[in-house]
């Protein structure tokens, strides 16, 4: 085994981790809201672009923009539908409402698109790059990229923006917010946006890996909520971090003891974790 | 004389319980309105309904007009985007920003005939402290000090009508006289205020017109110099037992 090798697979694992966790972590950090439906939201990314690609003949650099705008105006229209909820902050209700949301785009996406393993391709995954006895893919490092921009670009605007501090207001006591003349309602449905698409993104780089199912949502995405609690629920830089080490964990944990117990093993990590700094990574 | 803010058979409840019965109320151009009652009076609830804002779920009846524009069913961004511009009772600016970045969530409006402008240059000069303090989080300050970004924030937003819910709760007695002095200049600068206070007293001083409520009813009102006589007020408020 080449640890340096597992240090890399870990490294890419986790940045997909972080990349798809990252809508939710902002969701619930920035507008103190839940969305289970996340995971079909991915799948739907993936499903969005792959038909993109297969039925309209679509370039797969022009798909995974178009899975993202597609996904953000499906934010839009759900979180119209929600507003209610979201404005008194009924999580309860929010709960029961997307995890229902997740169950209709399961199913849609079933009758749309059909039961069947499908390939979702992208051209960089073939383009390997070799270092020795080292390999990785041009994709690998596209995602990793990418989630590192997508990181610094969101710390910046969340701190060092006028808009981050609307959010972060919002985030911190919406009522007061309407008092400042902001309009929480739609501060929300910014944020809501913002998890559809970037969760379409998320989709978009990482679930070329394997083949896509239109049942694969909730598997897919499990991981990503050890990201989100294990990063301090709403850190930005606490899920990054999150992510890379859940990625290096997961990679090791495959190579020396077995990868058909890294989940369990994961959460395992959680539960010990969450004993020991019940706020997770962020906590002062 | 022009009215600024009216308020005509204003009425809130909570579920059952009525907090406010029918009030009418006026705010006039360049004056300072005062206040008070006792806990529970309705004060904060009023002053609340007048900016369409609450933290409960309360169901308000009557009319509220900005300089002759009907507020109703306007929601308070919108009503604070007009220049009616609340700073509520107890927490008023956000913990997790800091001095300046409170500040700068409000942005002067575009049209500003009618409103008061003014400037960061002139906030600092009000309160200097603020200026020392510009880059501490809202829950690193003291409670003056966050009294201090609240009335700021709302000036910065260019009120037209300034509401205040009790602004010198938990200040020292000197500043009080200072927040409330600092106050009534502005006002005699041209800024329409009400004023929701405690200390009775203070409020007299300086005050154009004082309205007592009682029970979600207005009981008296009048200028401060005859208020001052008033039997209720003496007995209540500025018996030996007030400070
Ligand atoms: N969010 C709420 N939900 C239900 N009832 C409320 C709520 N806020 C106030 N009330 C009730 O309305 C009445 C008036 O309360 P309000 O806060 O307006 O009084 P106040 O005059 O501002 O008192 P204080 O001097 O203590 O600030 C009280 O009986 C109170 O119990
Ligand atoms: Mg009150």
């Amino acid at each position: 085994m080449n640890i340096l090798q597992q240090l890399i697979n870990g490294l890419v694992l986790g940045s997909g981790y972080a990349l798809i966790a990252i809508g939710w972590t902002v969701l619930l950090g920035a507008a103190r809201l839940v969305n289970f439906a996340h995971g079909q939201l991915y799948m739907l990314g993936a499903f969005v672009a792959w038909a993109v690609m297969t039925k309209l003949g679509v370039n797969y650099f022009l798909a995974v923009p178009i899975a993202v705008v597609a996904l953000g105006l499906l934010g839009v229209g759900l979180q119209g539908l929600m507003l209610r909820p979201v404005m008194q902050q009924n999580l309860t209700s929010l709960m029961i409402v997307t995890l229902g949301f997740g169950y209709v785009f399961q199913g849609g996406a079933a009758r749309l698109f059909g039961g069947d393993p499908e390939r979702f391709v992208s051209p960089l995954q073939a383009a390997e790059i070799r270092i020795g006895e080292i390999w990785f893919t041009w994709q690998d490092v596209l995602t990793l990229v990418g989630t590192l921009l997508l990181f610094g670009a969101l710390w910046l605007v969340l701190n060092r923006t006028r808009v981050g501090a609307v959010v972060r207001s919002v985030a911190e006591d919406p009522r007061l917010a309407q008092l400042f003349g902001i309009n929480a309602a739609l501060v929300y449905i910014g944020v809501f946006v913002f998890e559809c698409a970037a969760v379409a993104l998320g989709a978009g780089l990482v679930a070329p890996r394997s083949p896509i199912l239109t049942s694969m949502g909730f598997d897919e995405v499990i991981l990503t909520f050890v990201v989100v609690v294990l990063g301090g629920i709403g850190s930005v830089t606490g899920s990054l971090v999150a992510g890379f080490g859940l990625g290096l964990f997961t990679a090791l944990f495959g190579a020396l003891v077995s990868s058909a117990y890294t989940t369990a093993a994961a959460f395992f990590v959680l539960l010990a974790f969450l004993v020991l700094r019940p706020r997770g990574l962020a906590a002062r | 004389m022009t009215i600024d803010l009216e308020a005509t058979g204003l009425s809130v409840r909570y579920g059952g319980n009525v907090a406010v019965d029918g009030v009418d109320l006026a705010v006039p151009t360049g004056r300072m309105v005062g206040m008070v009652g006792a806990n529970g009076a309705g004060k904060s609830t009023l002053i609340n309904a007048l900016a369409g804002w609450s933290r409960g779920t309360p169901v308000v009846r009557g009319t509220v007009r900005l300089g002759g524009a009907s507020m109703d069913g306007l929601s308070p961004h919108r009503r604070a985007a007009q220049g009616l511009v609340l700073v509520p009772e107890g927490k008023g600016i956000f913990s997790e920003l800091t001095v300046m970045e409170n500040l700068a969530l409000v942005r002067p409006p575009a049209d500003t005939t009618g409103r008061h402008l003014f400037s960061m240059e002139e906030i600092h000069e009000l309160f200097p402290r603020l200026a020392e303090r510009r880059h501490h989080k809202g829950g690193m300050l003291s409670g003056g000090e966050r009294q201090m970004v609240a009335v700021s924030r709302a000036l910065r937003a260019a009120p037209r009508v300034l509401l205040l819910d009790e602004p010198s709760a938990g200040l020292a007695p000197r500043l009080v006289y200072e927040l409330l002095e600092t106050m009534r200049k502005l006002v005699d600068r041209g800024l329409s205020l009400l004023l929701v206070e405690q200390n009775v007293r203070a409020t007299l001083e300086l005050v154009d017109e004082l309205y007592l409520l009682e029970r979600g009813k207005v009981v008296a009102r009048g200028p401060a110099a005859a208020m001052k006589n008033d039997p209720r007020i003496l007995e209540a408020y500025l018996g030996s037992l007030t400070a």
